[in-house]
């Protein structure tokens, strides 16, 4: 019993802490700390997802008794790990960011980590009844992060759009889960994939069923063309929310995705290439990378770009799922390293954005951050570092997440995938360069308002650590590589 | 020493750690926060870091010895990991390693004491002589650098690794050439100075590549393991020069095809690409032309990196491959033939430079030369041991003619003409220190008996003299050609080519030539410098000196240009003017000075090999034997006689040194240098000649740079007209365009927005709802094959071949593959018909083809997605 709770003590550890942070802003007079609380609880949950792997998660007796509603496995172990930690970071830049601009109010953190702890229930949901409980839990915070900013019309409206998207994206996923009930009667994962593996049901139920769940996953994931309330949620959001939205509820999307396509749909003919999801989620990711790159290319404003970028990553990402149709392990290993390293690069870089503005200054566009090298170059260069690192700069860690999804995809035969893939890793430097350019290459014009940095240990932390994590992974990939490779074991061959 | 030891055991000797990170360390704070910290804590940083490494290499090399007494005898290796940096796949699939793995031995750590020691020397120098510099943390940001990457190429434990501090070296040379880049000149400087090191990196590159195939491995220990396979006998597994690669020229070319492939074995290739490596970095023909020019960085920097340290690497390339290296003898020989040339020139184009640093520059390629000769010998050791003190006393030579070039300073503001020793003379008597310490240096490098120089450079000519170069496989491989003969003779893998034995001869009587040059030109430097009257500007009493020119005297450190990124607003003073004196350099020049002498004039103890008859030790071949004793015993042979050679050698070499000095002595000081105008009148166009430094790098800019630049100027036109002009707009156009129709979709209107929700799940349900008949041909061999269709959810097929007949009926009820079998050259089709799980129907039409002969299957896909009831 002790060790079944310990086997689920990352979760135990988030959902009791935002309990308590709840209570604690609720009654306590002492005001500020929340965000160091909040923060030392998803590391907290770091430490435990941890803990937990190196106890041996397998070694647990009773570790089925919460099966199928959640799987304790070392994949959902990892993804414990990398949510915490993403949504970690976020409390960090929280922290400076709040009070900076005068948002300071102790709710967010409880939002957060709520959010946080959907994010890990769906990640280690094995039925699609806990899966959609964990993804409500999860949207519903991340709605409410969105808007925090009222008095801003953008982040009313975008939260709205998000919401109203988002209900629609998650009752036909509702609505492809209750037609795989009926043609399977199941509702747990594994169920569904053995009846579709039999065969002997009514496919045009199940096919549309597929569908129906692609569109819902797609959407999470935000890749186009369901990806259209990201510009507008990500920019109306305090970027530390939009930190949070871009690394860890895509993480949990990805997560999702993974567990439902290579489990409920893994059986050769779902996975064919001709007719079964791998080739339409080919479409999805050329589609997503391309646009997403083209369009990211025009923005004017730095947050609205990033967000495009992470559509565009979102599309890299989709590229190893498609791989995984031939090597499961070896793909969806590369999947989890790319979330990795995309999750420190984001992160730094919204960081190092929020580190170069302040209150009634934020930093949004591009001619805010012109001269900025010159002047700051404190807050310039970790900028510059992640951008590097999110266009797959060598030796950063960009650069080998891109590398292994890209190989994965080359050794599973799909060479003009990769090949479209390239290109669009060559456009998207393009854009990721232009605020290098606009940094250390551009004055401000006279007379425009120009960026500040603002200073705050919190921020400065998310950032020492990002950089550390984000330098570590590009030199020593070996190391995070035997982790991702045992967290994917199981989905086997 | 115990104790250390049993902190940091042999195999996981983390102190390698300190010494690295010390300095890299130290250009990191320099680099990032340098500006604001101030030239105080710049010094204390830049120095502290390196003192550090140096104290950290000091205890290993103490560990080392005390290991190496432990072992008795026997190669001993101190290593740490950092950790496992990749793995590359070799032949057969094999995995190799590539750690970040450090180690230090006997090669290793002399070399790591010499950098850490000659560098904090210079770095003590450097504090005070760059004071005014503006970009003073710049300076011993790149200078910290350096330290660390020349650690790391010398205690990488693999060709990677050494590679990776071999770039370092060479970016931190180049940024440290160009240091004031305002100047045109030192800018050209720098780039030349990359290129020409580029084109040796490309050596080194291909090296490893060869290392990778042949002996599966690129640490120092698996290359040693495997270098048996670099020579084999068996003409397939060798190097095809021509055809490159072991192709053949069919068609029209078919007239290139020679009769039986030009192959060279893979001991010969690897080496001669680690060979041009170390042309490149350690400046030996043809790729020397770069060191000259980077005298114009700092002189701290021309002591530290191109004299002292980074081009010796090449050296130290070689000795550290030295067992590569005696496998091919021809190669070996092209070393020795390329030092000793190399020697030769650099020393009659020093004979006539006028400018101080130019003739030390021309002396160091010349002192690589004598290096390059000896390691191509086969005496590793003394090739080794002449880099030993060659760093001394050339480090010295140079931070003695820096300390020259601040005093004169005082008033001749520009660089060019600061360094011109026809400015100079009788400097003995204002700079005593600098005089002193630069006399014991020349000494040294000229080869005054029982100084450092004697000692090692008459060792090289000894063995020159005495050795011969040896197949170590030739019992096995059989029979012995001429040089000729093994590139234009009868074709046979099992010839080998052994130089012959009176190569050495030869070259030694280059080398005493290029040695008695060698004493010409130095003693040439002193007497100009030092004796004499001084020749720069009037000499005056402080009473003749009004005030304007006192005060400028005091503040005559903060306004020297030496320092300066931007020497414009200096006026040329009038020089005719009375001034003073120029004076000596401050203490913390001049003490680097003096240690550096000292080691100079003393450190020829270490390997006395003249006077071992005497009884006297030689600390530094025992320590260095068990590197080379298994080289040296296969590839080197004595020659008979040799010991008794050993007087005649030296009598050669003093001859050298006596005529050399006694000469310029007569030309200098006896005549005044009338003899040297004489005889340039007399020869006007050789003097000329060799003024222009034998014109190469003209002959380069005629040949090789003339055709490149032919090339860049059709790839720019191409570029400009081609690429930029049409495919670059034009994409820059294409992505513009469609990245504003996109952007204009993103209305922000959230019924658009779901509806492309609705539009994306339409084109899903289309692709999902659509047959997508597929599949693929698996050859089962003799004529039989089999069709597997792609599978999905709900699928039935139907096969028909081509003309049978169809079924009145369609069931789609068949097999997800179809057997079939086709006669060899014959072609038949089949058509396959899908109907998914909503009831819809397409077909696909697959062509096979079986070849005439048992090459693979030629499949042509006549797919079209036809659908109908």
């Amino acid at each position: 019993m002790l060790l079944q709770a310990f086997a689920i003590s990352p979760l135990l550890m988030v959902g009791i802490g935002a309990m308590l942070l709840m209570m604690a802003e609720a009654f306590s007079k002492v005001r500020g700390g929340l965000a160091l609380g909040a923060a030392a609880v998803c590391f907290a949950g770091v430490a435990c997802a941890a803990g937990v792997w190196m106890y041996g998660v397998e070694t647990i007796p009773g570790i089925d008794a919460f099966s199928p509603w959640l799987r304790v496995d070392r994949f959902s172990l990892f993804f414990d790990a990398l949510l915490c930690l993403g949504a970690g970071l976020s409390c960090l830049m929280a922290g400076g960011y709040l009070p900076e601009h005068n948002l300071d109010r102790g709710e967010f953190y409880s939002l957060l980590l709520l959010s946080t702890f959907g994010a890990m229930i769906l990640s280690a949901a094995g039925d699609v009844l806990t899966l959609f409980l964990g993804l409500e839990t999860m949207s519903l915070g991340v709605y409410c992060l969105a808007a925090f900013r009222r008095a801003s019309a953008r982040s009313s409206e975008g939260a709205l759009k998000y919401f109203l998207l988002g209900s629609f994206a998650a009752a036909l996923l509702l609505y492809g889960f209750a037609l795989l009930y009926g043609v399977t009667g199941h509702t747990d994962l594994q169920g569904i994939g053995d009846a579709m593996a039999k065969g002997n049901i009514r496919n045009p139920m199940a096919i549309m069923g597929l569908v129906l769940i692609l569109v819902g996953l797609a959407f999470k994931v935000s890749a186009v063309p369901f990806h259209m309330w990201t510009p507008d949620a990500y920019e109306g959001a305090p970027t530390p929310a939009t930190n949070f939205m871009a690394v860890a509820v895509k993480g949990a999307a990805f997560a999702m995705m993974l567990r439902v396509l290579l489990t409920a749909f893994g059986d050769p003919r779902s996975a064919s290439w001709a007719s079964g999801w791998p080739p339409a989620l080919a479409w999805i990711a050329v589609i997503t990378m391309t646009v997403a790159n083209l369009v990211a290319g025009r923005q004017e404003s730095v947050k609205r770009m990033l967000a495009y970028s992470s559509v565009a990553h979102a599309g890299y990402i989709l590229v190893g799922m498609v791989a995984t149709m031939h090597s499961a392990t070896q793909a969806s290993a590369g999947v989890l390293f790319y979330l990795l390293t995309y999750t420190v690069s984001t992160a730094g870089a919204f960081g190092a954005l929020i580190l170069c503005g302040r209150r009634g200054a934020e930093a949004v566009t591009y001619e805010d951050l012109a001269g900025i090298g010159r002047r700051h170059p404190a807050a310039a260069l970790p900028f510059a570092f992640f951008l590097l690192s999110l266009a797959g700069v060598p030796p950063t860690a960009g650069f080998f997440g891109k590398w292994f999804v890209f190989r994965s995809a080359m050794e599973g035969g799909f060479y003009w995938l990769t090949i479209i893939a390239f290109i669009n890793s060559v456009i998207g430097a393009y854009y990721y360069l232009r605020v290098l350019v606009f940094m250390y290459m551009r004055e401000p014009a006279a007379g425009a308002p120009v960026a500040t940095p603002m200073r705050s240990g919190y921020v400065t932390a998310a950032l020492i650590l990002s950089a550390v994590l984000v330098i570590a992974l590009g030199l020593t990939p070996t190391k995070s590589l035997s982790v991702v490779f045992q967290a994917a074991a199981i989905f086997g061959g | 020493m115990d104790s250390l030891l049993s902190v940091f055991p042999s195999k996981d000797f983390s102190l390698l750690g300190i010494i690295l990170a010390a300095p890299l360390l130290g250009a990191f704070v320099n680099g990032v926060w340098g500006r604001r910290l101030g030239r105080d804590a710049v010094r204390l940083m830049a120095i502290t870091a390196i003192a550090v490494s140096f104290g950290a290499a000091l205890l290993t090399f103490l560990a080392l010895d005390r290991e190496v007494t432990h072992a008795g005898h026997g190669h001993v290796k101190l290593a740490w990991t950092a950790w496992d940096w990749l793995y590359t796949t070799g032949k057969s699939e094999t995995q190799i390693p590539i750690a970040l793995r450090f180690s230090v031995d006997a090669l290793s750590g002399v070399m790591m004491l010499v950098i850490t020691g000659v560098g904090l020397l210079i770095h003590i120098y450097a504090s005070t002589y760059m004071w005014d510099d503006k970009s003073y943390w710049r300076f011993f940001c790149y200078l910290n650098l350096f330290v660390f990457s020349m650690l790391v190429l010398v205690l990488g434990d693999n060709m990677p690794l050494l590679f990776v501090g071999w770039e370092g070296v060479g970016l931190c040379s180049y940024l440290l050439i160009g240091f004031w880049y305002g100047k045109m000149a030192n800018a050209a400087a720098g780039k030349k100075a990359f290129i020409a090191n580029r084109i040796g990196d490309f050596g080194l590159i291909c090296a490893m590549f060869l290392f990778v195939h042949y002996t599966g491995a690129l640490d120092w220990n698996g290359i040693e393991a495997g270098s048996g396979s670099l020579v084999t006998v068996n003409e397939a597994t060798q190097v095809h020069v021509w055809p490159i690669g072991g192709g053949q020229f069919t068609g029209f070319l078919k007239f290139l095809q020679p009769d039986s492939p030009i192959t060279i074995t893979a001991a010969t290739a690897v080496g001669l690409a680690l060979l041009l490596g170390a042309t490149g970095k350690s400046a030996q023909i043809p790729l020397y032309v770069w060191l000259p020019d980077a005298m114009a960085g700092p002189t701290p920097v021309s002591a530290l990196i191109h004299a002292a340290t980074m081009v010796t690497a090449g050296i130290y390339l070689i000795c550290r491959l030295n067992f590569v290296f005696v496998l091919a003898p021809g190669v070996m020989a092209t070393v020795a033939v390329i030092g000793a040339a190399t020697a030769f020139l650099a020393a009659t184009i020093a004979l006539v430079q006028n400018d101080i640093k130019k003739v030390l520059a021309y002396s160091t390629v010349s002192q690589l030369g004598f290096m390059f000769l000896g390691v191509g010998m086969g005496a590793f050791t003394a090739g080794f041991f002449h880099v030993f003190t060659h760093a001394f006393f050339k480090a010295c030579l140079f931070l003695g003619a820096g300390s020259v070039i601040h005093g004169m300073h005082a008033r001749i503001h520009d660089d060019d003409k600061a360094q011109d020793m026809r400015k100079m003379g009788g400097l003995r008597k204002y700079m005593p220190l600098t005089f002193w310490t630069f006399l014991i240096s020349t000494a040294a490098i000229v080869g005054f008996p029982l100084t450092s120089g004697f000692f090692s450079k008459d060792e090289i000519l000894f063995k020159t003299m005495t050795t011969e170069l040896v197949h170590p496989d030739a019992e096995r491989l059989g029979k012995k050609v001429t040089f000729v003969q093994s590139l234009w003779g009868a074709r046979d893998p099992s010839h080998f080519y052994v130089p012959p034995a009176w190569l050495g001869t030869a070259l030694y009587w280059v080398g005493i030539a290029a040695a008695t040059m060698t004493a010409f030109y130095m003693s040439r430097v002193v007497i100009l410098t030092f004796f004499g009257e001084f020749r720069g500007w009037k000499l005056g009493r402080p009473s003749q000196i009004d005030a304007h020119e006192a005060a400028a005297h005091d503040d005559a450190h903060g306004d020297d240009a030496h320092g300066d990124d931007d020497g414009e607003h200096h006026h040329e003073e009038d020089l005719t003017k009375p001034g003073y004196a120029p004076h000596e350099s401050p203490r913390p020049m001049t003490i680097p000075l003096i240690l550096l002498a000292v080691f100079a004039a003393f450190a020829g103890i270490l390997n006395p090999g003249l006077l071992k008859h005497f009884g006297l030790p030689l600390p530094l071949e025992h320590w260095l034997e068990p590197l080379f004793e298994e080289s040296v015993k296969v590839g080197v042979h004595a020659k008979e006689g040799a010991e008794h050679m050993e007087l005649m050698c030296t009598a050669g070499a003093f001859g050298a040194f006596a005529v050399g000095v006694g000469l310029a002595y007569w030309v200098y000081v006896v005549q005044k240098g009338a003899p040297a105008k004489q005889w340039a009148e007399a020869a006007p166009k050789l003097y000329k000649l060799l003024l222009d430094k034998w014109r190469v790098d003209e002959a380069y800019e005629a040949s090789v740079l003339s055709g490149v630049d032919a090339l860049a100027d059709t790839a720019t036109s191409v570029d400009k007209g081609v690429v930029d002009g049409i495919l670059a707009r034009l994409t820059a156009l294409l992505v513009a365009a469609f990245g504003t129709i996109l952007r204009a979709l993103q209305t922000g209107v959230v019924h658009v927005y779901a509806g492309m929700m609705v539009v994306g799940l339409a084109g899903l349900g289309w692709f999902f709802v659509m047959p997508h008949p597929d599949g693929h041909v698996v050859e089962k061999g003799s004529g039989d094959y089999s069709i597997v269709a792609a599978p999905g959810v709900g699928y039935g097929y139907i096969w028909a071949e081509d003309g049978a007949k169809k079924p009145e009926k369609e069931v789609f009820s068949g097999t997800a593959a179809f057997p079939l079998h086709v006669e060899p050259g014959n072609t038949k089709k089949v058509e396959l018909k899908v109907r998914n799980a909503f009831g819809i129907v397409g077909t696909k039409t697959f062509e096979v083809t079986a070849p005439a002969k048992a090459a693979p299957a030629e499949v042509i896909e006549m797919g079209q997605n036809g659908h109908g009831s």
